[in-house]
């Protein structure tokens, strides 16, 4: 009960209005009648929340923030949502596992201290520091090469990508054969004592590598360590970064020249790039300053993109499919040949939907477009 | 409007600003720029031979930009006082000494390219802020999609659109095909009552939006409306009376929820998605236009005029009142009503403008029969 009144106070659960502009937006809500962010503010409210924690679909919302962005009473759903899964994983609940839970394994397993080499992938070509100011945060991507091998994502050419453009951009950063899982989806998923324990150790790793700065190629990541770490563990001491700003950076100072491409792309704004960051414009710029290529916008664009239909490893079912199929209708309705996003997991999203659809258009992550062209 | 400009004891200086104000209540000295027209306005008769020949084109922002006007050209026809101005951003002849052709059609002789702007001063013993009201730009809430789905309007578009006078001579031609727009949706709160835009209610959108639906049902038989709406807020006398009036003989459907986002079909026509929150169901409407009914907001210019007034402001640019005394403003001998000093609409404007009257007159000891009964 007592916990409830704290998240009501929290997120201003209580300057709801009741207007419905969150269930109205949510992409879930539109192919899911049985999912509304409205009732679940109004149930807490009203002191239902023994119905939050039990109802399965707590665990459907993406926490895409669609809501929470258009909100008139500027409620933060998704905090609502991440403290009710902390809650509702007390009570012994948790969303239904994807890819038979291999990928929520595969975290909790990087929570005990063991070593791993985490750094072979890296080819001969490509320079790396043992010291430095920078650190690439490499992320799931090796973890995903193996996983979703099927699905032709091919995400450990991606982190190759990463490195090679911070080679380009004069960087040459540490990568750390001790980093650990960032914690993001164990968070939102409710899991907060495997995230802090994650966090401690990434942050201490951060420290004794003495780096300043971490450029992150994952949003997610880049999420997690710029504003999770800081608020619920405590101060990382480094300048968290996307990759694209430091391309676009780089290509307003003339250190980047990219090669012309002919190609007609359309650009998907992952949630917790855009609407969980706010950075929206940085990887157009970079997008568009590839001679010859045409970015071609969706309707719903930056803050109004949606979801690519599943988050956190949980709950991805027919409903998603049909988010992923309706974006991927969208993307195909602008005229582009490929569909450019920069996260690691709208990649694999939308090509599984993909894969079981007879849709045709190209998935392409903005690291291995810029790959091409350097 | 044209009471005030018959009045004998009402001298109407338009076209001028406010630049400057000195002394104290009942003795105030106001320093104001009467703007050049080019035109001599004694003289001028607003024939309009001059517009109807002029070649040059602009915008028309009294028509919301819906249609151009002349470079010379009256604000609107019922303006007063009834006398044409010539832009000097387009015209010619002002520009580059070239044209002259208004000046060779006017019969009267009225217009005079070389008139200046002048600076003047007035001795008054009070004044009286009512700047009015304009709309909350609603382009800021991309979700709606105004400027980018040509078929969805503000309330200040439609009421030029559904206006006899206006420029479709009020059939609702809407702006992507000019296809007669049979089925309108309107949304009530675009940008008002909301943490993140205007935090205060707009009050007159309900109203107004009933009564633009009932204008589309009088002018077109087959006209439906949809208007979207958090709660009405019909609080005059006999409103809520007037919004049942609206459903039953006027056919609109009423839809609480507000509305999340708009798309555009292929066709042009804007497709609202929402939960109507009565039956809990998220669904989408297709409709031929979208009004969208945005925060009313204080006019532009409202804080360089309290600058010059030395007046103070609420954080949405309303003038400052004390809640015991609302047509006090924080200076004393200056009044405010109308708009400019909250939301309201055009009944209670009227009556607050009597009580800042009144509070003036009050101020210079004036009596009813016009008497001043204080030196």
């Amino acid at each position: 009960m007592k916990v409830f009144e704290k998240i009501v106070q929290q997120t201003k659960a209580y300057y709801c209005i009741d207007c419905g502009i969150c269930t109205g937006s949510c992409p879930v809500a539109r192919v899911n009648p049985r999912f509304s962010p409205r009732l679940n503010v109004e149930k807490s409210l009203l002191q239902l929340e023994g119905e939050i924690v039990e109802d399965r679909e707590l665990w459907s919302c993406l926490t895409c923030g669609t809501c929470s962005q258009r909100c008139p009473a500027l409620v933060d759903y998704q905090s609502f949502v991440l403290s009710s899964r902390i809650e509702a994983r007390k009570a012994g609940r948790e969303g239904s596992l994807t890819h038979d839970g291999v990928l929520k394994l595969m975290m909790e397993l990087q929570t005990f201290a063991f070593p791993q080499a985490r750094t072979g992938w890296i080819p001969k070509e490509v320079k790396t520091s043992a010291k430095g100011e920078y650190l690439y945060w490499v992320g799931c991507l090796p973890h995903f090469d193996v996983i979703f091998k099927d699905y032709g994502t091919h995400s450990l050419q991606t982190a190759i990508n990463a490195l090679r453009i911070l080679n380009r951009l004069g960087i040459k950063p540490v990568v750390s054969p001790e980093e650990r899982c960032c914690g993001h989806d164990l968070l939102w998923n409710g899991d907060i004592e495997s995230f802090r324990k994650l966090a401690r150790y990434n942050i201490g790793m951060l420290k004794k590598y003495g780096v300043s700065k971490v450029v992150c190629s994952c949003p997610e990541g880049y999420r997690t360590l710029k504003v999770d770490y800081p608020n619920l563990v405590g101060d990382t001491g480094v300048e968290v970064i996307h990759i694209s700003q430091l391309i676009a950076q780089g290509i307003k100072e003339g250190k980047i020249f990219l090669n012309p491409l002919e190609e007609k792309v359309t650009y998907h704004d992952p949630c917790r790039l855009g609407r969980l960051s706010g950075i929206y414009e940085e990887p157009r710029e970079v997008i568009r300053h590839i001679p010859g290529l045409q970015l071609l916008e969706m309707e719903r664009n930056r803050g109004d993109a949606i979801c690519c239909g599943t988050t956190g490893w949980v709950n991805c079912s027919s409903y998603s499919k049909e988010i992923q199929t309706d974006r991927l209708k969208e993307a195909i309705s602008t005229g582009a040949q490929t569909l450019i996003t920069a996260c690691p997991k709208c990649k694999i999203h939308f090509q599984c939907a993909l894969m079981n659809s007879d849709l045709s258009i190209e998935i392409k992550d903005m690291l291995d477009l810029v790959g091409e062209v350097i | 409007m044209l009471d005030a400009g018959r009045h004998p004891n009402i001298k109407i200086l338009a076209y001028s600003e406010v630049q400057g104000l000195e002394g104290k209540a009942g003795d105030f000295t106001v320093q104001y720029l009467k703007k050049a027209r080019y035109i001599k306005e004694e003289v001028c008769t607003a024939c309009g031979a001059c517009a109807e020949k002029c070649p040059i084109k602009a915008d028309n922002d009294f028509e919301m930009g819906l249609k151009k006007r002349k470079a010379i050209y009256i604000y609107f026809p019922q303006g007063i006082p009834a006398v044409y101005t010539i832009d000097p951003e387009h015209c010619p002849m002002i520009l580059k000494g070239k044209c002259g052709l208004c000046a060779k059609l006017c019969q009267a002789g009225a217009i005079d390219y070389e008139q200046k702007d002048e600076k003047k001063t007035l001795h008054v013993g009070a004044v009286i802020v009512a700047t009015g009201v304009t709309q909350f730009d609603p382009s800021v809430v991309t979700e709606y999609g105004y400027g980018r789905i040509k078929n969805v309007i503000t309330g200040l578009e439609y009421e030029r659109l559904i206006s006899a006078s206006g420029p479709t001579k009020g059939h609702l031609y809407r702006p992507s095909d000019e296809k007669l727009a049979k089925r309108v949706a309107y949304i009530q709160c675009v940008g008002s009552r909301s943490l993140k835009y205007k935090d205060y209610c707009s009050s007159v959108c309900c109203m107004y939006a009933i009564k633009d639906a009932m204008l589309a049902r009088e002018h077109d038989e087959e006209a439906e409306s949809y208007i979207f709406y958090s709660d009405f807020r019909v609080m005059g006398k006999r409103y809520q009376q007037y919004r049942l009036r609206g459903a039953e003989d006027y056919g609109i459907k009423y839809i609480r929820g507000r509305v999340a986002e708009i798309i555009e079909d292929a066709e042009g026509n804007p497709v609202l998605w929402y939960e109507d929150t009565r039956t809990r169901q998220v669904k989408s409407l297709t409709v031929d236009m979208v009004v969208l009914c945005s925060a009313a907001v204080p006019s532009k210019g409202v804080e360089q005029l309290a600058e010059v007034l030395g007046i103070e402001l609420t954080p949405n640019r309303f003038v400052k009142t004390d809640p015991f005394h609302p047509t006090d403003t924080t200076v004393p001998g200056i009044f405010v009503c109308g708009f400019c000093q909250n939301p309201k609409d055009i009944a209670e404007s009227v009556s607050q403008a009597s009580g800042a009257a009144s509070r003036a007159a009050g101020l210079l000891g004036i009596t009813s029969s016009g008497k001043r009964t204080v030196a």
